[in-house]
């Protein structure tokens, strides 16, 4: 049993002064990711020095390209509230579709890349069909996709890596520019400034915030709910396709697993850089924050001497911690 | 802290050992701070045992605050709470539950795919070594249930909103409820669904529940209370003991802090007005309409029970509902079909409000004004691109006109009181600048003052040439709002009032056969 309960007024002060030190922290948490960032940056370069090095914040920026337009690709459906597995399967298929029409099919490898990035396109269109038109779950209709395109590249690769790639194709990969600085990464800032922008700027952006805060909501303030789905699944694998055509172009082959290795990182990112999975929040700063984030842990892992069988379990263990950071920011501080 | 009540777990109130008889809960004086806000000052309030006890107030009065602190939700800063002469202030929900004291929130927590026994139920599921006792589980559902009209073994989904509430009522009581914080449970229901469901009520007061009963409608607190208590700005505006000495009127001014003065349209015909919107041989769900004019500048009330035809009728004009067939025509243009999706609607000039602006009213987490333009987006826009300017300009202007109560238009919408929420509903469907506004009860769920308010702007609108429909079941709302009034029957029309025929009683009689 307590007693009466008589607290009152001189707290007050002291209640203004709380107020002030949860809304910092409120703060620091809220950029967590760009925190952890920076901090993640300075740990490895202390353990080893090769990681401040120019040639090494090259590496990650190059690193970071792929998973960025995958990562871009994966939080436009999640924004929607739906999602889409086989983003990271598409872009295997997609760039081996357009490397087999340059050197089975004989076309001039510019036209055989937009192929590959039409072919990617469409199976991302189809798969907002199947989501919107038959209401499949977006969640089981997209791992079948996944695994039917993982299965179609083992088909169509045999087995083997396509290197058969022309000297125009994978020049994007390899240029460099002032100061030896790669080309490749300027793809994934373009594409961040315009769907960023598209996000901020258009109806189009608005409306899908709109249907993934309240799709309900949206149908009755005259959005077309169906419609803006399926254009973001269709930008989704446009994406995905460029990002197939970049890997290709910066790896010079492309195995008969290409891109599988991306799908929980790309999945990942977007949720880490603050895009709910129940859609309708998030953001490309976010975005390029958990990209950056997760690089940064790979190619830092890898360069320190951290015994190779180590690297996946603390890999794993930071982006844990980056998330559950967030999650008791949204819990306390949202 | 553990309130030390373990033997009340059988229905019907705890005996009266406790110090105190009369009164089984005592608030005495409990605040509520935030930051510098008082959201609750110095409340104090006595409910008797076995009673009926009224809450009224605003939108933001601090009703949900209090019946939070006495549930446990929230701790109060200062003050106490006597359940049966204990202080519970510091008990939580649990703590709280275990002593008795359920809030019934307005969204019934049902898990619609389980049946009936098994949401009475809930959590605490008689088991024996973690294996459910189905056999017991029904046979003790089947017994709490026996007076409810409520099928133990229906799938929940399938009960109506009365049935859903009374569900959770008893829910509350097979726990051991003694005192229950019903929070707004008449929404959205029926005028008989409401009358059952006091019934039920008033049979439980009998057999020693306590209830206390938030409500925004004052023939509803006169008619079931015993009590009650109004709060203004988070203080105790007043009360009575005795709820037949109070009249709606003293009620509305204790809710206001001033006289309110009930909004009433002048009422005149129509016959000379040009035709705005004409509706010809509608057949779609529920609805199969022979004709319909709408002249200009009109307001016309569609009433029916539930399934009648009015709100799917009102549905199929914007779009919601696909019809089969049938034409709209404006302004004596040649007809064409009815919109098949609401931005159809939209462009038309049909604007449509929502009974239910949770469900599909607004996008919460968005702010005031990107909730106001959302419906207008595509006609203020240059290549796809939203024109920021004039959209904060449209923003402020809706802020503003509305009286929408928020620091700005960039706050959330999620913080909003429900009477904020409706008036930005409004701004988004009045940006569009429709000529044929249909609003589906415009007033349900927020307070006597917003309500007037909101007619009010029905009304000035009206009178810059837009046609309006107004799908009520609320009568008293109808009479006062509107100039003829459509009482539907199997998806027709079965008898239009105009003028002085539009009295509570006329539509009472011919609405609820």
């Amino acid at each position: 049993m307590s007693t009466v309960t008589t607290t009152s007024i001189p707290k007050e002060a002291a209640a203004e002064k709380n107020a002030g030190m949860h809304k910092m922290i409120g703060w620091i948490l809220h950029n967590v990711v760009w925190i952890w960032l920076v901090a993640l940056v300075i740990g490895f370069g202390m353990f080893n020095e090769f990681f401040l090095t120019v040639l090494n914040m090259q590496n990650i920026t190059v690193q970071a390209t792929v998973l960025g337009m995958l990562g871009l690709a994966v939080a436009l459906p999640l924004l929607v509230a739906e999602i889409d597995l086989s983003i990271p399967a598409n872009l295997g298929f997609s760039s081996a579709i357009g490397a087999l029409a340059y050197s089975d099919l004989g076309m001039p490898w510019f036209l055989a890349m937009l192929v590959g990035v039409g072919v990617a396109t469409l199976v991302g269109f189809f798969n907002g069909l199947c989501i919107t038109k038959l209401r499949m779950v977006s969640l089981i209709q997209t791992l079948s996709m996944m695994i039917i395109l993982q299965g179609a590249l083992l088909a169509l690769t045999q087995g083997k890596t396509l290197t058969n790639l022309s000297d125009g194709y994978v020049w994007i990969g390899q240029a460099t520019t002032l100061g030896g600085w790669p080309l490749m990464p300027l793809i994934l800032v373009i594409a961040l400034a315009v769907v960023g922008i598209m996000l901020r700027m258009t109806i189009l952006g608005r409306s899908i915030y709109a249907v993934g805060g309240n799709p309900l909501a949206s149908n009755s303030a005259g959005i077309r709910v169906n419609r803006i789905k399926i254009i973001t699944y269709t930008i989704a694998g446009f994406l995905a396709g460029v990002a197939g055509f970049l890997l290709a172009s910066w790896q010079m082959a492309i195995t008969s697993n290409q891109g599988s290795s991306y799908l929980l990182y790309a999945i990942a990112a977007p949720i880490i850089g603050g895009v709910s999975v129940f859609g309708g929040r998030g953001n490309v700063v976010g975005i390029l924050g958990g990209v950056l984030l997760l690089t940064v842990i790979q190619v830092g892992l890898a360069i320190t001497n951290v015994p190779s069988f180590y690297v996946g379990m603390i890999g794993g263990f930071m982006i844990f911690i980056a998330v559950a950071i967030d999650a008791i920011r949204v819990r306390y501080f949202a | 802290m553990r309130v030390e009540t373990t033997k009340h777990r059988t229905m019907g109130a705890a005996a009266s050992t406790a110090p105190d008889a009369e009164f089984v809960l005592r608030v005495e004086n409990v605040s509520k701070v935030y930051g510098l806000f008082y959201a609750l000052r110095s409340v104090s309030l006595n409910i008797r045992r076995s009673s009926i006890h009224g809450l009224l107030g605003e939108n933001g009065a601090g009703k949900s605050t209090l019946v939070g602190i006495i549930s446990g939700q929230r701790a109060p800063s200062s003050g106490a709470i006597y359940l049966d002469g204990i202080n519970v202030a510091d008990a939580d929900v649990r703590a709280m539950e275990q002593a008795g004291v359920f809030l019934v929130t307005q969204e019934p927590m049902i898990i619609d795919h389980m049946s009936a026994a098994e949401n009475l139920m809930l959590g605490i599921w008689p088991a024996k070594g973690g294996f459910v006792r189905w056999s017991k589980l029904k046979a003790d559902a089947a017994r709490m249930l026996k007076d409810s009209g409520i099928d133990p073994d229906i799938n929940a989904g399938r009960l109506n909103a009365v049935a859903r509430r009374k569900l959770n009522i008893l829910r509350a009581m097979f726990s051991g409820g003694k005192v229950i914080i019903l929070d707004e449970p008449t929404a959205a229901l029926t005028v008989p669904d409401r009358r059952q469901l006091f019934d039920f009520m008033r049979q439980l007061k009998n057999d020693g529940v306590t209830f206390i009963f938030i409500s925004h409608y004052n023939d509803e607190i006169l008619e079931i209370c015993d009590a009650v208590s109004v709060l203004r700005d988070g203080s105790l505006a007043g009360g009575s003991e005795d709820i037949g000495s109070m009249t709606s009127a003293q009620l509305s001014e204790l809710v206001l802090g001033r006289g309110l003065v009930l909004f009433q349209r002048e009422r005149r015909s129509f016959e000379a007005e040009p035709v705005a919107v004409s509706l010809h041989n509608v057949v779609a769900d529920d609805v199969d309409l022979d004709r319909l004019d709408i002249r200009k500048g009109e307001i016309v009330g569609f009433t029916g029970l539930p399934g009648a035809g009015a709100k799917e009728l009102a549905k199929a004009i914007f779009g919601l509902n696909r019809s089969r067939s049938g034409s709209i025509s404006f302004e004596g243009k040649a007809g064409q079909g009815l919109p098949n999706h609401p931005q159809a609607a939209f462009d038309n000039g049909i604007a449509y409000l929502s009974d239910d602006r949770r469900r599909d009213g607004v996008v919460g987490h968005l702010s005031i004004a990107e909730n106001i333009a959302l419906s207008s987006l595509q006609r203020r826009a240059l290549f796809g691109f939203i024109q920021r300017g004039e959209e904060a300009n449209l923003c402020d202007g809706y802020f503003s006109s509305m009286g929408i109560k928020a620091p700005n238009a960039a706050a959330v919408v999620n913080t909003l009181s429900g009477g904020n929420q409706q008036k930005v509903c409004l701004g988004r469907v009045l940006a569009t600048e429709p000529r044929l506004l249909i609003l589906d009860e415009p007033t349900r769920g927020i307070d006597v003052g917003v309500k007037q308010d909101v007619l009010r702007i029905i009304d000035a609108l009206s009178k810059t040439g837009v046609s309006v429909i107004i799908v009520s079941t609320d009568t008293d709302e109808l009479v006062r709002s509107v100039d003829r009034v459509c009482v539907f029957r199997n998806g027709a029309i079965y008898e239009t009032l105009t003028g002085d025929d539009i009295t509570t009683e006329s539509l009472r009689r011919l609405a609820q056969v």
